[in-house]
């Protein structure tokens, strides 16, 4: 299948901002399963200084510094991609693994590979494990319980126990509040499950990227509808990182497109960084497009 | 443990000379055998202390301290510029010989180029951690571990340029590794400074003992540094950044930077432009090309790293990244310093160099391992337990020390978070001798290390710095702060007859000297400004005590004016100029404007802004200017000790001497600074300080229409607080008349105390400042309201402005004439200000929580 993704953000300013210095995870990285055929990025006003690299993760990064005078910052990202479609439910059946087996085997790492994977069973900015959560996870991820199968009962879980609200939350919102007041918005589903599932000894990683939304059937689909998303992925031997989306209660396949990935939001925020003067007050506004061509 | 011998005992027999104290036990003696007789290497120092004997060594220490506190050696801990800790250091220097050293060294050598290799495995292919020679979770849930600085690569073969090592010497006598410094290590120019002043105060001790000299390794650290750009220039220009001066080894910022010959930055010095990191200076921006970073890693660019740092310069990373400026040490070296890599050194060793380790660290364990956190739990009284990472506000904890529920409560979090603890054995650390007041007493030591990347490998510091615990009932040096220094000497057989280039070999031209950061200027503009109204505020001061005080009866109408010029002299208003009561009773108000610190304008505030901004300055001080100022702050103290249960008796005495240090200042900024820009600023601030200040002080007193006696006594006043008196009896007898003074005051170009000599000294100094190249021909704005000034004083007629207005009662020309000239100052030191000094408001965050995915 492919795609065209458009990325357009906008910031507004009370007054001008006179020096930027930012730094962006905007251009999807290639994955095994995601190709990317062409990208472009666009910054207006034009920056004095660019810079294309990558990152710890493999991540694509775009790092630019604005030295004119400018109300107004537009960053418009443009890409083509070409994603395979995987036979889900085989790789469920094969992959038996059970959560015990790679808890035991995580203890002694014997391969580099679950050496490295450590990295996403530590707490991080946004990830703190705690018993609670450990509490509130452990049945699903139990020893006998083959490891996939729990993390797609777990996706399950939290859609149906937890309700989807842009106002409950925001990015520092931690884990065990989103616990607390059951809802939230797709980055919080996400970091809720990584917090619980790296509770219960297993690693976890933030994925995030793009979602096509299928328009309803004789409807056109509506430009910029669409927005960024979030989900996690689980490590299991052998397959490597396994993705499931707890907003949407199911394995991506086909239909999500990953800009980047890390131990949470931290690792790969879309646009950080510091302005100098700009006033008080800064209006965003993000639109995404994600189309099938 | 031990006991205290006197030195007396010690001397009386050279033969068979005695320890002063007893052995220690379960320790290594630095300067006495097992027998109890001095060491061959320390027979030297043993017998010059005691030939010189107790006076003479108590002189020596006192020595050592003024030495230091002229010195501006301070260990800040506290923010009170009045008095900063002074750096603490013992006479009796660490001796350590040659043979000895050797192996040392070529320990600390090695351990460098290890923990260099560490460095560029963990930024770059991670084998350390895929093979598990290191347990990943060390490193992936150390803070320090900045995965930003991935890939990060500085020219040349080394990563890793400065590194130090905390070391003890266990029973043995064998030196043992407890610690690593890698981010911004500091203590070089401690140890510099150390060997400065024991060399300075036993200097016939130091001639004879063939001391290895330290100079050869700030060569290296020169030569390293410009080498890391030698593929791009030949002249780097290279900054050495400081947090700043509420860092507490700011000194050895300020040190270094000026032995070096390098300027002193703060982030705020520095900016980011076109890829590129530049130096705000008075010349407009001067690109950096190298620099010796003294700043921890996190807070070094909050654009990246911490975005709450105060202290950075936003896009340095990425100028980093994309190799248009080098940082030595470069960012994300902090990891290094995590204690729990001691416990994997030795494989890491045989695994990156093939070679088993040469200095030994500590035994330590990682509590990250099921085992080793069982003989740490079943140990604990015997270890010291540490945080497995190391940060500002890690503790250790001592087994032994702990009661009941704190043991349970340390326990509860290894067994909670293991991998976050690391436990390691006590070594006390080798007895060294110290001269504590007539005595030598034993001490427990920890000595630190240092090294530096050279061509070839690491070079080694020939000493180092040694550091005692402060009284002997202390088992344990803690901290730089808590503990007393000792310059540490390497001793030869043979003098050290190295000769070296003279370090500073580079050719630097003028311009580049005179470049100073805006910061700078900025500062000395106010040094000179703060200076000159603490000296006029000072001035008037003594005067109206006298005047008050004085044999001739002072009429109310007389006391009123001064008393109300002085309110608007300081700015403290109200004050004098609105309350009868007050100037009824105005001892307490008078009290307060001397020595009230915390009132704005109150004598002792422009007192210690003045110091303040010296202390921001600290590097371009000369040694004669620290003095006085030390001089300055023993005044202050001694004037508050006056004025401790308010006015004292004798009101002006304790003033004079700070008038006289203030103009010792003045005077050495006359007579011993190079006429260089922060001279220029200097003065312009003073002679633009002293205009003000005339103008207010001519505009409060002189305009007031008031009966002869009393204008008389005004005008003497005056004349009497500027120094002008007796000019102005000598030149117009007792002819007390208004424009006689204004003459004098105002327009006598000859009096450097007049109005016009400082304004036509501000014209000369505007020519001398450098010029931007797009300036349109003709006078720039501050040039135009100098000259205004100028003339408006020129063409004044005195006459005139000493006639009093029938409707006011005042001299209305007179006031307005002062008021026109102050306006005319305040704009000229805004524009000077836009022009020079350096406006940029601290950098904010693009709001993070606004950025949130919503599906």
């Amino acid at each position: 299948m492919r795609y065209r993704v458009r990325h357009l953000t906008e910031y507004q300013y009370s007054s001008a901002v006179t020096l930027c210095y930012n730094m962006t995870h905007l251009l999807p990285r290639n994955t095994p399963k995601q190709q990317c055929l062409s990208q472009r990025i666009l910054v207006t006003p034009t920056p004095i200084y660019q810079s294309a690299g990558e990152d710890y993760f493999g991540n694509e990064t775009f790092y630019f510094s604005i030295q004119e005078p400018h109300k107004k910052l537009a960053i418009e990202v443009e890409c083509f991609f070409e994603i395979e479609e995987e036979d889900l439910p085989n790789q469920l059946q094969l992959h038996d693994m059970t959560c015990g087996d790679l808890r035991r085997l995580l203890a002694q790492p014997w391969t580099p590979e679950l050496r490295m994977v450590k990295e996403f069973m530590l707490d991080s900015t946004h990830i703190q494990c705690s018993k609670l959560l450990r509490d509130y996870a452990a049945e699903t991820f139990a020893d006998e319980v083959p490891v996939l199968q729990a993390a797609l009962d777990f996706t399950h879980k939290i859609f149906t126990e937890f309700t989807f609200d842009a106002t409950a939350t925001d990015v520092t919102t931690p884990a065990e509040t989103v616990l607390k007041e059951r809802r939230g918005v797709c980055q919080d589903f996400a970091h809720f499950a990584i917090a619980c599932i790296r509770s219960v000894g297993l690693p976890a990683r933030y994925v995030s990227g793009y979602l096509e939304t299928l328009p309803p059937p004789g409807q056109e689909k509506l430009v910029g509808a669409d927005a960024s998303h979030a989900w996690f992925a689980i490590y299991v031997p052998e397959l490597g990182w396994v993705e499931f989306d707890p907003t949407n209660d199911l394995m991506p396949n086909g239909q999500h497109i990953v800009t980047a990935w890390g131990r949470d939001y931290a690792d790969v925020s879309p646009l950080q960084g510091v302005i100098f003067d700009g006033g008080e007050t800064h209006s965003l506004s993000v639109s995404v497009d994600v189309q099938r061509i | 443990m031990t006991s205290t011998g006197s030195l007396s005992a010690a001397a009386s027999d050279d033969l068979q000379p005695q320890a002063p104290y007893a052995q220690p036990q379960g320790a290594y003696d630095e300067a006495f055998d097992f027998a109890r007789a001095v060491r061959p290497h320390w027979q030297l120092v043993m017998d010059n202390i005691a030939r010189l004997g107790d006076d003479a060594m108590q002189d020596r220490y006192r020595r050592a301290q003024r030495i230091l506190r002229d010195d501006g050696a301070t260990y800040n801990l506290n923010n009170d510029p009045l008095s900063p800790t002074v750096w603490s250091l013992d006479i009796v220097p660490n001796v350590i010989e040659q043979a000895e050293w050797q192996i040392v060294e070529r320990g600390l050598a090695q351990r460098a180029t290890l923990f260099d290799l560490i460095y560029q495995d963990l930024y770059g292919e991670q084998r350390l951690l895929k093979e598990g020679i290191i347990p990943s979770e060390i490193i992936f849930s150390h803070p320090g571990f900045l995965r930003q600085c991935h890939g990060l690569k500085l020219p040349g073969t080394h990563q890793l340029i400065f590194h130090a090592v905390d070391m003890v010497r266990g029973q043995d006598g064998h030196f043992i590794a407890i610690g690593d410094r890698t981010q911004a290590p500091s203590g070089t120019g401690y140890a510099l400074e150390n060997r400065t002043v024991v060399s300075r105060v036993v200097p016939g001790m130091f001639r004879n003992a063939n001391v290895l000299r330290l100079s050869s390794f700030f060569h290296t650290v020169r030569q390293t540094l410009a080498n890391l750009v030698a593929h791009k220039t030949d002249s780097p220009r290279i900054v050495v950044l400081t947090p700043g001066a509420y860092s507490s080894t700011y000194f050895e910022h300020a040190y270094l930077a000026n032995y070096l010959g390098f300027p002193l930055v703060q982030g705020g010095d520095l900016t980011v432009r076109n890829g590129k990191v530049w130096m705000k200076s008075l010349n407009g921006l001067t690109q950096v090309d190298v620099i010796l970073r003294r700043m921890d890693d996190s807070y070094c660019d909050q654009s990246e790293l911490r975005a709450d740092s105060r202290l950075g310069v936003p896009g340095l990373l990425e100028v980093a990244r994309n190799g248009n400026v080098v940082l030595a040490n470069p960012l994300g070296s902090g990891v290094l310093e995590a204690p729990a890599l001691l416990a994997f050194l030795p494989q890491i060793s045989q695994f990156l160099l093939n070679e088993p380790l040469m200095l030994p660290s500590v035994r330590t364990w990682w509590c990250g391992n099921p085992d080793e956190k069982n003989y740490v739990l079943a140990n604990l009284e015997q270890l010291i337990i540490k945080p497995a990472y190391r940060s500002y506000n890690s503790r250790s904890v001592y087994g032994h020390s702990l009661d009941e529920q704190t043991r349970r409560e340390i326990i509860e979090q290894i067994e909670q978070n293991p991998h976050s603890y690391v436990a390691q054995s006590y070594i006390p650390g080798a007895i060294a001798p110290i001269w504590n007041a007539h005595n030598i007493e034993p001490r427990p030591s920890i000595f630190r290390g240092f090294t530096v990347a050279d061509k070839e490998g690491y070079c080694v510091m020939p000493g180092g710095l040694t550091r005692v615990a402060e009284s002997t009932a202390e088992a344990i040096v803690t901290s730089l702060s808590g503990a007393m220094s000792k310059d540490t000497w390497v001793v030869s057989d043979q003098p050290d007859n190295s000769s070296l280039p003279v370090l500073d070999a580079q050719p630097r031209d003028r311009a580049e000297a005179s470049n100073l950061p805006s910061r700078v200027i900025e500062n000395l503009f106010w040094f000179g400004r703060y200076a000159e109204r603490a000296e006029l505020s000072l001035r008037l001061m003594r005067t109206i005590f006298k005047q008050l005080n004085g044999i001739e009866p002072f009429p109310p109408e007389s006391r009123d004016v001064l008393l109300s010029a002085m309110s608007q002299l300081t700015g403290c208003l109200p004050g004098f100029t609105e309350d009868p009561e007050l100037l009824e009773n105005p001892n307490d108000e008078l009290a307060a404007l001397v020595i009230d610190g915390e009132r704005v304008g109150s004598i002792k505030y422009n007192l210690q802004s003045m110091l303040a901004c010296g202390e921001q300055v600290k590097e371009m001080l000369s040694a004669d200017t620290r003095i006085i100022l030390n001089e300055l702050r023993d005044h202050i103290l001694a004037v508050d000790e006056a004025y401790r249960d308010g006015l004292p008796a004798v009101p002006e005495e304790s003033l004079d001497s700070l008038v006289t240090s203030l103009l010792a200042l003045s005077g050495l900024t006359h007579e011993s600074m190079l006429r260089g820009m922060d001279w220029m600023f200097q003065e312009i601030g003073r002679r633009t300080e002293r205009a003000l200040q005339t103008a207010t002080l001519l505009k409060a007193t002189l305009t007031s229409h008031l009966p002869s006696l009393q204008q008389q006594q005004i005008l003497e006043s005056v004349l009497l607080s500027v120094e002008a008196l007796i000019s102005f009896r000598r030149r117009y007898r007792t002819r007390a008349r208004i424009a006689y003074g204004l003459d004098l005051l105002m327009i006598d170009a000859s009096n450097p105390r007049s109005l016009i000599y400082q304004i036509d000294q501000l014209r000369k100094y505007l020519n001398e400042l450098p010029r931007s190249y797009t300036q349109s021909s003709g006078l720039n704005a501050e040039n135009r309201l100098i000259i205004k000034s100028l003339n408006d004083i020129q063409l004044a007629d005195l006459e005139a402005l000493a006639l009093i207005d029938e409707d006011t009662e005042t001299r209305v020309n007179l006031e307005q004439l002062m008021t026109q000239i102050s306006d005319q100052l305040d704009q000229f030191t805004s524009l000077l200000s836009d022009k020079y000094f350096d406006h940029t408001a601290g950098p904010q965050q693009l709001i993070k929580a606004q950025w949130k995915a919503d599906i």
